[in-house]
């Protein structure tokens, strides 16, 4: 479709309400997950605490399930020529002897293990410097463009980004871990890339705002999809690249990264193009208190 | 316009492509080329420790008088007097019947005389009130305990204990710890971490190992990174001591065994006198006393203590040597001694190494492993490849889709040649700073790239607004308009970035080191050289 349809077809004020609609779809999805499990998204390894293994296959999963019988495996999964098992906690003497006897019968073991002291400060890091991260962001914004409105909207957009990306991990079954936490933050970063500059094309630029907006729009495009397609890469590779090499196998915490980023970076393009660029017509459209005091 | 090869941007550019070329061409090293490239554990192979030291620094508020009364009391299973005799600084107790040197003893007071009077006991101890107060925490808690300071009177428990049981025990002899954080809190204080950080630096490197990163977090956790060892041998090491070996002097140069470090039931901290002198007192099991004293008697070294030497071996190395002392001599003739102090002399430091060696090598707190892991030389090999395929594809992949919206390679070219350079200069960058690249600074590195182009097209589009490249003055508003939007949206990705580098010890540092760098090349070297250049071509093109 043509952007300039795009843009000025609808009327703004339907327009935004699509975003604001998935915003609070996943936010009723995020409080669902933390009546159920007491966090918004689910917790990976990291922060419950629990041992993460992953070998050769050289077996069956019924195998090797018997020969883990005696510890709490939670999860065998196989990941491409290769088992990832899940396992939760554990006390030192039994994860000296798994990790011995992984050691000894497998080639090449990658071993994880996190104990409850290591998880529990994860949590409450992650607690405290997300929403930190944020407060950062939104004070730059602030600081950069001085106009409340338009620094709220941009910080809305953000906002938008992570509880859609979250919600979409929830419902992907994509567990929080390092990486997905370094995705979200990374998203932060991004989500006001496209944004700063459509402000920026709308409200430091002459001429007819849906002009400015579709021009801004095929820049936004352009901007996006080489991210996506540069992300894509590294989740094609993290997640099916086995497929093609017998030795290769799935990279958890690249898959991790690069799936967060992907749905934050559509959920972006929504939040920018749809909600964002929608209130600005609005915003652009009313009447200025400066013109009517002008008129008096 | 300038010429473009004259312009400081363009140039500070190439330079630093150059450099970067330089820094990443491979140099000949142990035999082959390597680059200068360093990798983390999980593309090298390795594996890693999580350490937290347990322990707790406290000040009880209690009488030791009420401690030795229970104490004894206890013990005789019947009451006793404790009095405080402040001229001689010693603790008189009374007890009605007789009472035993041994059990003296095994309440931790080797230097207290037992007196029989008449149908009463006197035991007079000649400790401090601290040392009385110490003692009772040590042998209740089972755990060392170090003296920290008078005011307020303060300790280090090196065990796991919690502020509920430390008042339980405290209670039982009237006391209490102080209020709030000040006194009961969790963690060591800075020397005892380095005692561990030495005594784990010690273990490992007598096992040769290479590479070896010890770092200590808010003094309470040390990390451990071991490349080419297996999680397995690093728990290991990290648990097991060393084998400790006393011997006696025979004749010359030849020693015999005397004893080894299982017979040692007690290693107390290093305490000097007013002399000066350090000593490290530590205690014999009864058949490690028993073998001491009858080699100490076969070879002589009672009657001539010059000429046989007591030594202690740690792992083989020799680690002390001294001739036994005179006291010690006379009464091993008659009897056998639990009780020994190893005489250093004037240096505390060698008395502190040889305390540590003492204890086997044991770690002077308790440890737990909270997290650890491995990822063996041959997967990390497999991960190298993979993420460089990863590279390589998000490159191309974000070359086609420039290529899809500009379909010129004026601008095309420029841009993926832009985009290649911030990656050489970011692992330049990472060589030259000697960062690790582990997997998640390679995600970082693919994240740059796609925001990098982001970048590039804002500045191409800013300056293609009209559909041609403007000159001159319109040229130069619109490239600093492009910057303002770079330069926010890189200010907002650095500052999001931040509070990675304190999480999970650490771990997505590396991510959040590369990305910054990365933003922070991009917008400083390479974008604005990119602006001038993709101006100059376009402009020159029509």
């Amino acid at each position: 479709m043509d952007p300039e349809t795009f843009i000025s077809k609808y009327e703004p004020r339907k327009m935004v309400a699509i975003p604001l609609t998935v915003l609070a779809v996943s936010l009723v999805i995020l409080g669902l997950t933390y009546m159920d499990t007491g966090s918004p998204v689910k917790l990976g390894v990291e922060f419950t605490g629990g041992t993460i293994i992953t070998v050769p296959t050289v077996e069956s999963e019924g195998e090797i399930a018997a020969k883990l019988a005696d510890y709490p495996v939670l999860d065998i999964r196989d990941v491409g020529h290769r088992y990832m098992i899940q396992m939760g906690p554990m006390d030192d003497a039994d994860y000296r002897q798994l990790s011995a006897m992984i050691d000894a019968e497998y080639k090449d073991p990658e071993i994880k293990y996190m104990g409850p002291v290591y998880s529990t400060r994860l949590q409450e890091q992650a607690r405290t410097y997300i929403p930190l991260s944020f407060l950062f962001m939104a004070v730059v914004v602030f600081i950069i463009f001085r106009t409340p409105l338009v620094s709220l909207m941009i910080i809305l957009s953000a906002f938008s980004d992570i509880m859609i990306a979250a919600a979409c991990m929830d419902v992907t079954g994509v567990k929080l871990s390092l990486g997905t936490v370094a995705a979200l933050l990374m998203l932060i970063g991004y989500s006001v890339d496209s944004n700063i500059l459509l402000n920026n094309r709308v409200m430091k630029r002459r001429g007819r705002t849906e002009e400015k907006v579709s021009g801004a729009f095929r820049t936004g495009l352009a901007m996006t999809s080489t991210t996506l397609s540069a992300i894509l890469a590294l989740f094609l590779v993290s997640t099916f690249s086995y497929l093609v090499s017998p030795t290769f196998t799935q990279i958890n915490i690249l898959f991790d990264i690069s799936v967060v980023l992907i749905f934050g970076l559509l959920a972006d393009l929504m939040n920018t193009w749809v909600m964002n660029s929608n209130a600005l017509r609005w915003y652009m459209a009313r009447p200025k208190k400066s013109a009517r005091r002008q008129r008096r | 316009m300038t010429e473009i090869t004259k312009d400081p941007r363009v140039v500070i550019f190439f330079v630093a492509v150059a450099a970067a070329l330089i820094i990443l061409a491979p140099v000949p090293s142990d035999g082959g080329l390597h680059s200068r490239l360093k990798y983390g554990l999980d593309l090298e192979g390795g594996s890693w420790l999580q350490l937290k030291l347990h322990g707790a620094i406290i000040q009880p508020q209690v009488d030791p008088i009420n401690i030795l009364d229970k104490q004894f009391g206890d013990a005789l299973d019947r009451p006793v007097e404790v009095e405080w005799r402040s001229e001689n600084l010693d603790y008189l107790i009374t007890v009605e019947g007789r009472a035993s040197k041994t059990m003296v003893e095994d309440l931790g007071y080797p230097q207290a005389t037992v007196t029989p009077r008449g149908n009463a006991t006197k035991i007079t101890i000649t400790a401090s009130q601290v040392g009385v107060i110490m003692n009772y925490l040590e042998t209740s808690l089972d755990s060392d305990v170090k003296y920290l300071g008078p005011d307020p009177l303060s300790f280090e428990v090196r065990s796991n204990v919690t502020r509920e049981s430390l008042e339980a025990i405290l209670a039982e002899v009237g006391g209490t710890l102080a209020p709030g954080d000040a006194g009961f809190s969790e963690g060591v204080t800075e020397e005892t971490v380095d005692e561990t950080k030495q005594v784990l630096d010690r273990k490992l490197n007598r096992l040769g190992l290479q590479d070896i990163k010890v770092r200590i977090v808010d003094n309470k956790f040390i990390l451990i990174d071991l490349a080419g060892v297996s999680v397995t041998d690093a728990q290991e090491i990290v648990g097991k001591p060393g084998v400790f070996e006393i011997r006696i002097q025979t004749k010359g140069n030849d020693s015999m065994h005397v004893l080894y470090g299982d017979e040692i039931v007690d290693v107390s901290l290093p305490s000097g006198d007013q002399g000066g002198n350090w000593g490290v007192p530590f205690t014999l099991s009864e058949e490690g006393a028993i073998a001491f004293q009858k080699a100490a008697v076969e070879t002589g070294a009672t009657r001539s203590r010059m000429d046989h030497e007591i030594s202690m071996h740690l792992d083989d190395d020799l680690i002390f040597s001294a001739p036994l002392a005179q006291d010690l001599a006379a009464s091993l003739e008659v009897a056998p001694m639990r009780n020994m102090v190893a005489q250093i002399g004037g240096d505390s430091q060698r008395a502190h190494e040889l305390y540590i060696h003492l204890r086997e090598g044991a770690l002077p707190v308790n440890v737990e492993i909270i997290g650890s892991g491995q990822v063996t030389a041959a997967l990390g090999e497999q991960f190298k490849k993979q993420v460089l395929i990863a590279g390589i594809m998000a490159l191309l992949a974000v070359g086609l889709m420039i290529f899809l919206r500009y379909r010129e390679p004026k601008i095309v070219i420029p841009m993926v040649a832009t985009s290649f350079s911030e990656v050489l200069m970011m692992l330049a960058l990472a060589a030259l700073l000697k960062w690790q690249l582990d997997l998640p600074s390679i995600a970082g590195i693919i994240a740059v790239i796609g925001t990098g182009v982001d970048h590039l097209v804002i500045i191409t589009d800013e300056l293609l607004y009209e559909g041609k490249m403007p000159s001159g003055k319109i040229y130069l508003a619109r490239l600093s308009s492009a910057f303002g939007i770079i330069m926010a949206a890189a200010a907002t990705t650095i500052v999001a970035m931040l509070p990675l580098f304190g999480m999970g010890f650490g771990a997505f540092k590396s991510f959040a080191l590369i990305t910054i760098a990365g933003v922070l090349i991009g917008v400083f070297i390479a974008r604005p050289a990119y602006g001038r250049i993709v101006g100059r071509i376009m402009q020159g093109g029509e």
